[in-house]
């Protein structure tokens, strides 16, 4: 009787054991699930167009490349680092609309301003090109499907090469064989009602010999908003916060000269800093039109400051009349003067404006319509196209050097005093190094490590912000008649919110293992009540559990 | 799909107490309100032995084993005894044989510890999206207990209600009694001191209350022969 109890009892369990491996194998034993800080790609419509990613929420497997070219990602979300990216791919599945369920790029830690100084050591310029590309096909394209930023760490290193290890079973994970989960929770984005920018404007008045015929005016402009992939990445170290650290220096450098009445020169200076720069310098116009037409006529040239932290040797005057014009040759020749002077050479470039097209390339070109003189000293060769070198994803810290800021300061500076104060042709150096008057690289450095902190994409950036107050106190300091212009962006463009979520990233057991898992147990316990039947009640009484309906079939028949 | 981790998880923790109920005798001779009881003392016990434990111990610094602490554990632990002797002795049961007896206390004991110690966090974890290893760990665990639970049930039994004893027994009965009800000490020295991974210890915890169960029913069977 005990003997085919123990074979049977042997067989049971041995092929309970040979489930049980299987299980193991099925599943590896994981970390609990990180959570990580994720920044959204932008979702904006261009004149009704939906541009950017439509989707804000994700629950999906993660997949990561190499792929199965036939592998079907519309339920997986991609993992991508930057530096293994392959456009090819990418720029396929974006323009043949194939369905995708998420995609996340993970930025090289360099470019972050956290881990600036403890990334791994990464090609910079291959990483600016590989960005712009993909920034440029990004935005714009129309994504059905999230899209997030990331920076990269161990969790994600651990990540990827678990599910490269995976995919050599050439399957993507899927809800019934496990893997890991990608969930950011949020809410669906919503419009944003149409953004308020703020153009603050400063006055250096000049002083009057007693006539009172109205002096001429200098204008120096450079715009301080930011447009990028990533909003809340968007800190355009370069592009323009180069351009707001130099003008904050200009301006209090000047306000030194004329704060004495006997240095006070004969010209008025006009400090603006504009908003709406990337879409088609928007604000500026705006600024320009606010003005009354006796001060417009009064200003006898305007100088834009844009992207001047990164130029080495050669700095651009970017213009819209021909360079033979009279008033543009009397100013570049106050420029490479002063260039000759300090060792590098500045170039004119001309650029025609096309009046039928709305597409504005420089500052200067909004000066122009209203016929006023005015130029771009930026260190970017060529005109950026539309929403391009506005704040990518590269424009870090590290992309805007203060010493070429400084350069560009002293350019500025020493030209405009030599003309303010009728010292043209003469050998001066007004704002020598050592001197009271000397450029002071520490402020335009501490200017732009604020400007690298503050992602400033118009729509989100309120006029409430400290940055805003910042601005202002700073233009307070320097100059007088200081005046915030709040304007309403343009219609042609119309923003959602949701640029920052956190993404939790869990490791799923999958449907298969629940199934074996109960098969297990369920085979468990019923050996279990087998056992337990046979030692304390005899065999028999366990086979009489199961003959008891027949027996009563028997007995009914 | 992770409620269905849960459900998974529960019956491992639960169901073996479940079955072990009806697939005994206990069933036939209705011996739910002697598990019932049981489970109440343990209640008290908990309660007791928590107030001790705040009282007399102190919060840990770092994370090593502390002997001292360890000892004060121990003899905490001891109370777990005095309420499973409470359990056998005192308590009114009806008229039941001692066999039968020990296992309903030791089953109702055991289950209202599971319910006490592991539901909670059953119930809270395992409905989650990630998947740990700890609940079916802590299943496990459950099962152990519940093995070591009845030895010393039956341990206990034959100490105290039995009279008749063969005096070469006696000090193997109390020793192995012993060796289970310090049990939990052991368990936490083992993860602390020699920093064993989860599932060596409940591999160790399965391990030992097999063979602490085997010895206790060989004493069980020795004691039950007329002498």
């Amino acid at each position: 009787m005990a003997a085919p109890a123990t074979t049977e009892a042997f067989s049971l369990s041995y092929s309970m054991f040979s489930l049980l491996l299987i299980l193991f194998a099925c599943v590896e034993l994981g970390d609990a699930a990180s959570a990580v800080h994720v920044y959204r790609l932008i979702q904006y419509d261009l004149g009704g167009v939906p541009l950017g990613s439509r989707i804000s929420h994700l629950n999906h497997h993660a997949a990561s490349l190499p792929l199965d070219p036939n592998a079907d990602l519309s339920r997986s979300a991609l993992l991508l680092p930057l530096l293994d990216l392959d456009l090819s791919f990418l720029t396929d599945y974006i323009t043949n609309k194939k369905p995708l369920g998420g995609l996340v790029i993970l930025l090289p830690q360099k470019l972050g301003n956290k881990f600036a100084d403890f990334g791994k050591h990464v090609d910079l310029t291959r990483v600016k090109s590989v960005l712009n590309q993909l920034e440029d096909l990004l935005v714009h394209a129309e994504l059905p499907y999230p899209v997030y930023f990331a920076y990269e760490s161990s969790t994600f290193d651990s990540l990827l090469g678990d599910i490269r290890g995976k995919n050599f079973s050439s399957q993507p994970a899927t809800s019934t064989n496990g893997g890991y989960k990608l969930v950011i929770s949020t809410p669906e984005a919503k419009k944003l009602s149409p953004p308020t920018t703020s153009n603050f404007q400063g006055w250096l008045p000049g002083q009057k010999d007693g006539d009172s015929e109205q002096l001429p005016t200098i204008a120096i402009v450079a715009s301080y908003d930011t447009f990028g992939a990533a909003p809340a990445l968007s800190v355009g170290s370069d592009s323009n916060g180069s351009g707001v650290a130099a003008l904050l220096e200009i301006a209090r450098l000047f306000s030194r000269l004329y704060s004495n009445p006997k240095t006070r020169g004969k010209y008025n200076l006009l400090f603006g800093l504009t908003s709406g720069g990337p879409y088609n310098y928007n604000g500026t116009q705006k600024w320009l039109r606010s003005f009354d037409q006796r001060v417009i006529e009064s200003i006898d040239y305007a100088i834009c400051l844009n992207s001047v932290g990164s130029w080495e040797n050669d700095l651009w005057m970017h213009v819209s009349k021909p360079p033979e014009n009279v008033y543009i040759k009397e100013i570049y020749d106050g420029f490479s003067e002063v260039a000759q002077d300090m060792g590098f050479s500045i170039n004119v470039k001309h650029k025609k404006i096309n009046i039928s097209n709305s597409r504005v390339a420089w500052e200067h070109e909004q000066f122009s319509r209203f016929r006023v003189t005015a130029l771009t000293l930026s260190g970017l060769s060529a005109a950026p196209e539309f929403l391009q070198s506005t704040g990518n994803l590269h424009d870090t810290r590290k992309s805007a050097d203060e010493k070429a800021v400084a350069r560009t300061v002293k350019l500025v500076a020493e030209s405009l005093a030599r003309q303010i104060y009728e010292h043209k042709g003469k050998k001066l150096d007004i704002f020598a190094d050592g001197s009271s008057l000397a450029v002071n690289v520490h402020h335009i450095q501490s200017w732009l490590d604020l400007l690298s902190r503050t992602p400033r994409v118009a729509p989100f950036l309120s006029k409430n912000n400290p940055f805003i107050a910042a601005l202002k106190k700073e233009l307070s300091d320097h100059t007088v008649d200081v005046h915030v212009q709040n304007e309403v962006l343009d219609g042609t463009f119309t923003f959602y919110d949701s640029t920052e979520a956190t993404l939790n990233i869990y490791q799923v057991a999958g449907v298969t293992f629940d199934f074996l898992f109960l098969m297990v147990l369920g085979s468990y316990l019923i050996v279990l009540f087998s056992f337990l039947v046979i030692t304390t009640r005899g065999l028999d009484d366990l086979i009489n559990i199961f003959r008891r309906p027949a027996v009563r079939k028997s007995k009914s028949t | 799909m992770t409620l269905f981790h849960f459900v998974n998880c529960a019956l491992l923790t639960f169901g073996p107490h479940v079955v072990y109920y009806s697939a005994t005798p206990l069933s036939e001779y209705d011996t739910m309100g002697t598990s019932i009881k049981a489970a109440v003392v343990y209640l008290v016990t908990a309660l007791i032995k928590l107030v001790c434990l705040a009282t007399f111990l102190k919060v840990p610094e770092n994370e090593g084993f502390d002997p001292y602490q360890e000892v004060m554990k121990v003899l905490i632990g001891l109370v777990d005894v005095a309420g499973l002797y409470f359990a056998l002795t005192q308590l009114t049961h009806r008229n039941i044989s001692q066999n039968h007896k020990f296992q309903a206390v030791g089953l109702g004991w055991a289950f209202a510890d599971s319910v006490l110690h592991r539901l909670a966090p059953l119930w809270i974890g395992a409905r989650g999206l990630e998947f740990t290893w700890e609940y079916i760990f802590q299943g496990l665990e459950a099962n152990a207990n519940l093995v070591m639970t009845l030895s010393l049930a039956a341990l206990g039994s034959l100490m105290w209600l039995r009279k008749n004893k063969p005096k070469t027994l006696v000090p193997i009965i109390y020793a192995c009694a012993f060796l289970l009800a310090t049990m939990p000490s052991i368990t936490s020295y083992l993860r602390k001191a020699l920093e064993w991974q989860t599932r060596e210890v409940v591999g160790f915890e399965i391990f030992s209350s097999l063979v602490m169960a085997f010895f206790s029913w060989q004493l069980f069977s020795a004691c039950q022969r007329p002498l």
